[in-house]
């Protein structure tokens, strides 16, 4: 971590920068775990909506209820597809930390590419449960389910578009070590999208409602 | 993300930087021109406040004027000076600009201008960031407030409980511009949050620990916390209304089976805390100046910490107490009872520990004490009518009368904006390098304190004789309409007062030059933070070495020890310790445009949402643009005039700790001998 | 020596004022809403009144406490600016563990017993105790049965009005929305009748909005909640009479104007109530038979005011408003008119002293006069008495809130009008109405 703020020069705000911050870690890494913090309240309440409504499937009019459309293998394989997205972001960050650019895009392309595939994933999944009768204002439990999935989706597109900037918006200066704790940051805001979603779909697709 | 960190800078480190004063090629950096527009693109934490504090002023005025038509409606029975129509929109839009666009922003003006100055720090960790969260929060407020002039503001209480807010119940756009007002400023809050937290925690000079910080700075930590995890609450409820309202979710619907208590839940998860961010900036600003007018430390510093956390903490758990007549059932209702109950004893420390200050001290009551001492009692009475609604069964009778009303104006207008105005002329001489005049401080305070205990006391009383709040008149023969013209009188005579205050801001200055008065120095009041050992007004880089802290009121051991009996002993004249802002040497972060133009392209968005989705298109462009170009444009200008860009000014300063300035709090061994034998004669 | 500056004469006048304040108060006019002294009339409201009394005494002690010690510090350590020394000091106090630890757990101790005693109050008011009376109830054949009602009424708020169901029957009341419940034996508007002395059970919900229930001098208020029914709450009154009520939830437009009244009974003339509110109306032989044409069907001219009042009801009234006897072959829809679902059953409306959501009067109370002028005006113009929404909710959804206006002709009033004052008590049919509509009067 040290080495962390040492290396992080003018990329910073700020002239203090320079210094040893109090705490050893940079202004942007704190500001990004205290975001993160932030951004677990807002799941919070959401899943905590979601848990609310996720009984709440019909009143008294007949429509298709959310487990017979669900697809758990398929959505099980788009969840994997997304864990193995950390893997490769963990491989990226020890690349870029190695100074390895080479090794060190291609995994945070390859990052990148799994989150499109699981972005995918959801676009086709939404699709089959609008067409199967389940859209956003058919009754509480999809508002819930499509704004709690769709809020993570979001998440996981920023993150796209992160690691597509990190790649690209460096192809002037270089990725190089000085370069290490930048994707660091957006490994950690990653790998929080990830921890959700593992939770999320726990909550979702594999507790049977009683 | 990109927006909180920059890690891709073009050219981080690198002398072989391409020219980035025009990021995207399309908009040129903005340099400083000394006219008004230095203000729109400034990143600096001082104007930045400033601003803050204007915008404020401004919708304090707005929030006035209807907190007066509302007393005006209500002054006799059957008043039919507002529609029921028109009256509904104006308490909501009094109490949702009061709270969001007053309280709120006044405290982060105060925290943005002090808290770098208090720990002893050049800027915030972020300073586009800072400029970002104004903006946002201008615009925000605007945009809130622009409902009057599109069909009426939101008419649904400044809580806003479902179902009553869905399209149903009120199909007019004001409750649209209250949910996507809302969520804007609270971008700004989080963003703050964000900003100042790093600040605290991370920018501290050497010796400034967390427990040498000034009170007023804990404080605001404590108020940046609950902001960081109340905020996305609110988020999520404002998002679900918000889609609730504008694409049929059925969040609140309850034809569809909904619970209209999600919306309560949620609401108060973030509402409850929100009344600790609104009154823990004044408890710190209280914690400042009673110190200082009493010639005495403050006392008990480590509990006054201790309890403004635990504040914080239990703040989280007391939520329900709003909900004791929902219906959530016995056993919650017992338990949030208790739960409240408990939270009035770090409360009452703060009260006790201000006592003690007090007590013994040698009082100057100019009008910040005089302030900051009223703060003391009208708090307490919101404090102990608090105690009353955390007995839930005689909740059951107060709630949703004018027994609440009276209850958070004590807490609100009593604790917080007396606070404020305390903090006004406390800090008015190191903002604006004038002090206000103390005739006019003295008229306003007194003006003030009585209207609002006009107005406010007897509301108690209203409450207790079954005055329904948000009722739009009365009748005649309830007994009600008495002390409903009392506090109608008292309104007025509160207008007044401020009037005064706003007489004082625009005649002190005038005043003070045409007296002779010269500057009145870094340190006006005999201060002990670290914001008075600066030039008055504070020069544009803070401090012109790095200060090194060896005690919590560095400033006041570094003019003052004790002699051997341990009796105070002056060491130093403020202006032999402060510094007076003479370094020019100083690299600072440079002006930028974004913040302005990403703040702007939110109510575009919004607008968007509410009218035409087309004009999404516009607004999302603006948003991307001035991202991507935030993200390109470097953050400190390199073009800008300063000598060696490698070495920022700290490295380059003087040794930090110069000689002398750091025996702090050791006696005074002879080293101030000539003023010890005069003060021990 | 004690010659007051200007500012101390400021403090002292001001705290005149506000001792003043305080002992006007103690001595106010009885409100009829107020929540303290002799209005109360319910063995809860007054539980809760005599503990926050206690209270407020602690709160009183406390701050005069704060207010002394300030205002002796205020007297005895101020500095005058023309004498204040730059290096006078008082003694450097910055802390006292033992005395803070002391004044931490002062107010903790303190608070804790109040909790005690919180809890005690806050469990009996959430306890609900059985105790059935037996009622004479019509059987819905004609004939009469007898049934043990322990005392429970459904209270559904709308807006701007409150709807109070008797259900005699055996109907689990708490676990039911209100809208799966079957139809009440009776169900009246703004005026829930009881029996004296005795503890009801109120199960409050809503059709539209949150609204909040509350009797202030018989107990505190509970929130109507659409979609479900309030944990049980009570309500008891000690003394035949009529309690006043104001809605307090913030429930939109006519929220100020949304009020209803509890009518205590002595238990025989409560049964004499009940029998009377399970009667349809009673009409003329001629008017039966013209109403049971119109029932099968046939287009029949109206041949007195009374039928005419019948075929406006019919035609513009009863899209919303039952009239038992009148529109029975005729299903109200209000399901379909208003957000709400509901509107006001008028079988009994004379048997009210107080129409429009409980804020006119329907007899003047010093003369009993049936106030048709007040009635006149709202079925002429409602929203002159009472804040409406003009327009339905919007393009695609036709329903209203609240009671519309019908462009009924001066004709069309008078008739409607006469028509309600036909459902007043029968002579001899209810003692204690006299008494009811004086209580009735405010002022």
């Amino acid at each position: 971590m040290a080495s962390a703020t040492v290396a992080v020069g003018h990329g910073a705000d700020h002239g203090h920068e320079e210094h040893e911050t109090n705490y050893g870690m940079s202004n942007n890494k704190m500001a990004m775990w205290l975001f993160l913090s932030s951004d677990c309240l807002l799941f919070g309440a959401l899943i905590s909506t979601f848990l609310l409504y996720r009984t709440n499937i019909s009143d008294g009019t007949v429509f298709t209820e959310p487990a017979d459309v669900f697809d758990i293998p398929f959505t099980s394989l788009s969840s994997f597809v997304l864990l193995m997205s950390s893997l490769t972001m963990v491989l990226a960050l020890s690349a870029v930390k190695r100074g390895d650019e080479r090794n060190g895009r291609i995994w945070l392309l390859t990052t990148a590419f799994l989150g499109m595939v699981f972005i995918g994933g959801q676009v086709y999944e939404f699709t089959i449960f609008s067409a199967e009768g389940l859209q956003y204002s058919t009754n509480t439990w999809t508002s819930a389910f499509f704004t709690l999935t769709g809020f993570h989706g979001v998440h996981v597109s920023v993150g796209i578009l992160l690691l597509m900037g990190t790649v690209f918006g460096t192809r002037n200066s270089g990725l190089g070590k000085e370069k290490s704790e930048a994707v660091e940051l957006v490994g950690l805001y990653w790998h929080f999208v990830d921890i959700v979603w593992v939770i999320i779909f726990t909550v979702i697709y594999l507790i049977p409602i009683g | 993300m990109a927006i909180i960190d920059r890690p891709l800078a073009i050219g981080a480190g690198d002398d072989a930087v391409e020219t980035v004063d025009r990021p995207l090629g399309s908009i040129t950096r903005p340099q400083e021109s000394g006219t008004w527009r230095d203000w729109l693109t400034t990143v600096d934490h001082k104007k930045i406040g400033i601003m803050y504090g204007a915008a404020a002023m401004f919708f304090f005025v707005i929030g006035g004027a209807e907190a007066l038509l509302i007393r005006l409606q209500l002054a006799t029975p059957n008043g039919t000076l507002l529609s029921p129509e028109v009256y509904n929109q104006v308490f909501t839009m009094h109490g949702v600009t009061m709270i969001f666009l007053v309280a709120m922003p006044m405290g982060a003006a105060f925290a943005n201008y002090l808290l770098p100055l208090q720990i002893g720090a050049r800027d915030v960790a972020f300073p586009r960031l800072n400029a970002l969260s104004f903006w946002v929060f201008l615009f925000g407020g605007l945009f809130l407030n622009s409902a009057w002039l599109l069909g009426g503001g939101a008419d649904g209480g400044w809580f806003n409980y479902a179902p009553n807010s869905t399209v149903t119940f009120s199909p007019s756009h004001g409750i649209d511009f209250y949910a996507l007002g809302l969520q804007i400023t609270g971008v700004a809050s989080l963003v703050g949050a964000i900003n100042l937290i790093t600040t605290v925690l991370n920018m501290r000079p050497k010796g400034m620990t967390l427990m040498r910080m000034p009170i007023f700075t804990w404080m605001n930590l404590v108020v940046q916390f609950l902001l960081l995890f109340a905020v996305p609450v609110i988020s999520v409820a404002l998002f679900e209304l918000t889609f609730d309202r504008l694409f049929d979710a059925n969040f609140f619907n309850t034809e569809a089976g909904a619970d209209p208590l999600l919306w309560q839940h949620l609401f108060w998860i973030f509402g409850h805390p929100e009344v600790y961010i609104l009154i823990l900036p004044s408890f710190g600003i209280v914690s400042e100046v009673i110190p200082v007018f009493s010639r005495k430390p403050i006392f008990g510093y480590s509990f006054m910490v201790a309890s403004g956390v635990a504040i914080g903490f239990m703040g989280w758990g007391v939520w329900a107490h709003h909900m004791f007549v929902s219906g959530i059932g016995p056993i919650s209702v017992a338990a949030f009872s208790l739960s409240t109950m408990f939270i009035a004893v770090p409360t009452g420390v703060k009260i006790l520990n201000w006592l003690a200050t007090i007590w013994g001290g040698k009082l100057r009551f100019n009008t910040a004490m005089l302030f900051a001492v009223g703060v003391v009692s009208m708090f307490t009475i919101g404090g102990l009518s608090g105690v009353t609604h955390s007995i839930a069964p005689a909740d059951t009778q107060q709630t949703d009368t004018y027994y609440i009303v009276a209850h958070f104006h004590y807490v609100i207008f009593g604790g917080t904006l007396l606070g404020f105005f305390s903090g006004f002329y406390f800090w008015w001489p190191k903002m604006f390098g004038y002090k206000l005049n103390e005739k006019l401080g003295k008229t306003n305070f007194w003006l003030q304190i009585v209207g609002f205990n006009v107005t406010f006391g007897p509301m108690h009383i209203l409450g207790l004789q079954g005055m329904s709040r948000r009722i739009d008149t009365y009748d005649a023969g309830f007994g009600f309409e008495f002390w409903n013209l009392v506090a109608t009188v008292g309104a007025f005579i509160i207008a007044l007062g401020i009037a005064f205050f706003f007489v004082n801001v625009a005649v002190s200055r005038r005043q003070w030059i045409a007296a002779g008065k010269p500057n009145p120095g870094p340190d006006p009041w005999d201060a002990r933070s670290l914001e008075w050992m600066t030039a008055s007004p504070t020069p544009i880089h803070n401090f012109d070495e790095e200060i090194t802290v060896d005690a919590p009121d560095e400033f006041w051991h570094r003019k003052y020890g004790y002699d051997t009996e341990g009796n105070v002993v002056r060491k130093a004249t403020a202006e032999e310790v402060a510094q007076d802002g003479s370094n020019t040497n100083v690299h600072l972060p440079s002006p930028s445009y974004f913040p302005i133009l990403l703040a702007l392209s939110m109510p575009i968005i919004s607008y968007g949402l509410i009218y035409s989705l087309w004009l999404c298109i516009p607004g999302g462009m603006l948003l991307v643009y001035s991202m991507v170009g935030w993200i390109f444009e470097h953050p400190d200008d390199p073009n800008a005039a300063h000598d060696d860009h490698g070495h920022d000014d700290h490295g380059d300063a003087p040794d930090e700790l110069a000689a002398g300035d750091d025996e702090g709090e050791l006696v005074g061994v002879g080293a101030g001998a000539p003023e010890t034998e005069a003060t021990n004669g | 020596m004690n010659r007051l500056t200007p500012s101390t004469r400021k403090v002292v006048r001001f705290l005149a004022l506000l001792t003043a304040a305080f002992v006007l108060a103690a001595c106010a006019d009885n409100a009829p809403l107020d929540t303290r002294g002799d209005n109360l009339q319910g063995p809860e409201a007054r539980d809760i009144e005599s503990f926050l009394r206690w209270v407020l005494w602690i709160a009183y002690a406390v701050f005069f406490a704060v207010l002394g010690v300030t205002l002796y510090a205020w007297k005895n350590f101020r500095i005058k600016t023309e004498d204040y020394e730059d290096d006078e000091f008082p003694e450097q106090i910055s802390h006292n563990n033992t005395l803070e630890i002391a004044w931490t757990a002062a107010p903790a101790i303190l608070l804790a017993i109040i909790a005690i005693f919180t809890i005690g109050l806050h469990q009996s008011l959430n306890s609900n105790s059985e105790n059935p009376i037996t009622l004479d109830v019509a059987d819905g054949a004609g004939g009469a049965t007898t049934v043990e009602w322990e005392p429970e009424i459904v209270v559904v708020g709308q807006q701007w009005w409150w709807e109070y169901q008797y259900h005699f029957g055996d109907v689990d009341l708490v676990a039911q929305r209100v809208e799966t419940l079957p139809n009440a034996d009776i169900t009246t508007a703004t005026q829930m009748v009881i029996p004296v002395g005795m503890e009801i059970e109120l199960e409050i919900t809503s059709r539209d909005v949150i609204h909040s229930h509350w009797i202030p001098s018989l107990n505190g208020k509970r929130d109507a909640v659409p979609g479900r029914q309030s944990a049980p709450w009570k309500i008891q009154a000690d003394e035949p009479g009529v309690y006043f009520g104001q809605c307090t939830e913030f429930c939109g437009l006519s929220h100020s104007r949304m009020r209803m009244q509890v009518v205590a009974l002595p238990e025989a003339e409560f049964q004499e109530w009940v029998t009377a509110q399970m009667q349809g109306l009673e009409l003329s032989p001629e008017t039966a038979a013209y109403v049971a044409e119109l029932e099968a069907g046939a287009t029949v001219p109206p041949a007195n005011a009374e039928q005419r009042a019948i075929d406006t009801f019919r035609t513009k009234c009863a899209s919303c408003h039952v009239l038992d006897g009148v529109t029975d072959g005729i299903v109200a829809r209000p399901e379909e008119q208003l957000v709400s679902g509901a509107a006001p059953n008028l079988t009994h409306f004379a048997t009210r002293t107080t129409f429009a959501g409980g804020i006119r009067n329907v007899y003047e109370t010093d003369t009993g006069e049936f106030n048709r002028n007040d009635i006149a005006q709202w079925l002429r113009d409602p929203a002159s008495i009472k804040a409406n929404f003009t327009e339905p909710v919007s393009e695609t959804d036709s329903r209203l809130r609240g009671m519309p206006n019908l462009g009924l002709t001066t004709e069309e009033v008078d008739d409607l009008v006469s028509l309600l004052e036909m459902t007043a008590p029968q002579e001899g049919e209810f003692e204690m109405f006299e008494f009811i509509i004086e209580e009735t009067g405010v002022e």
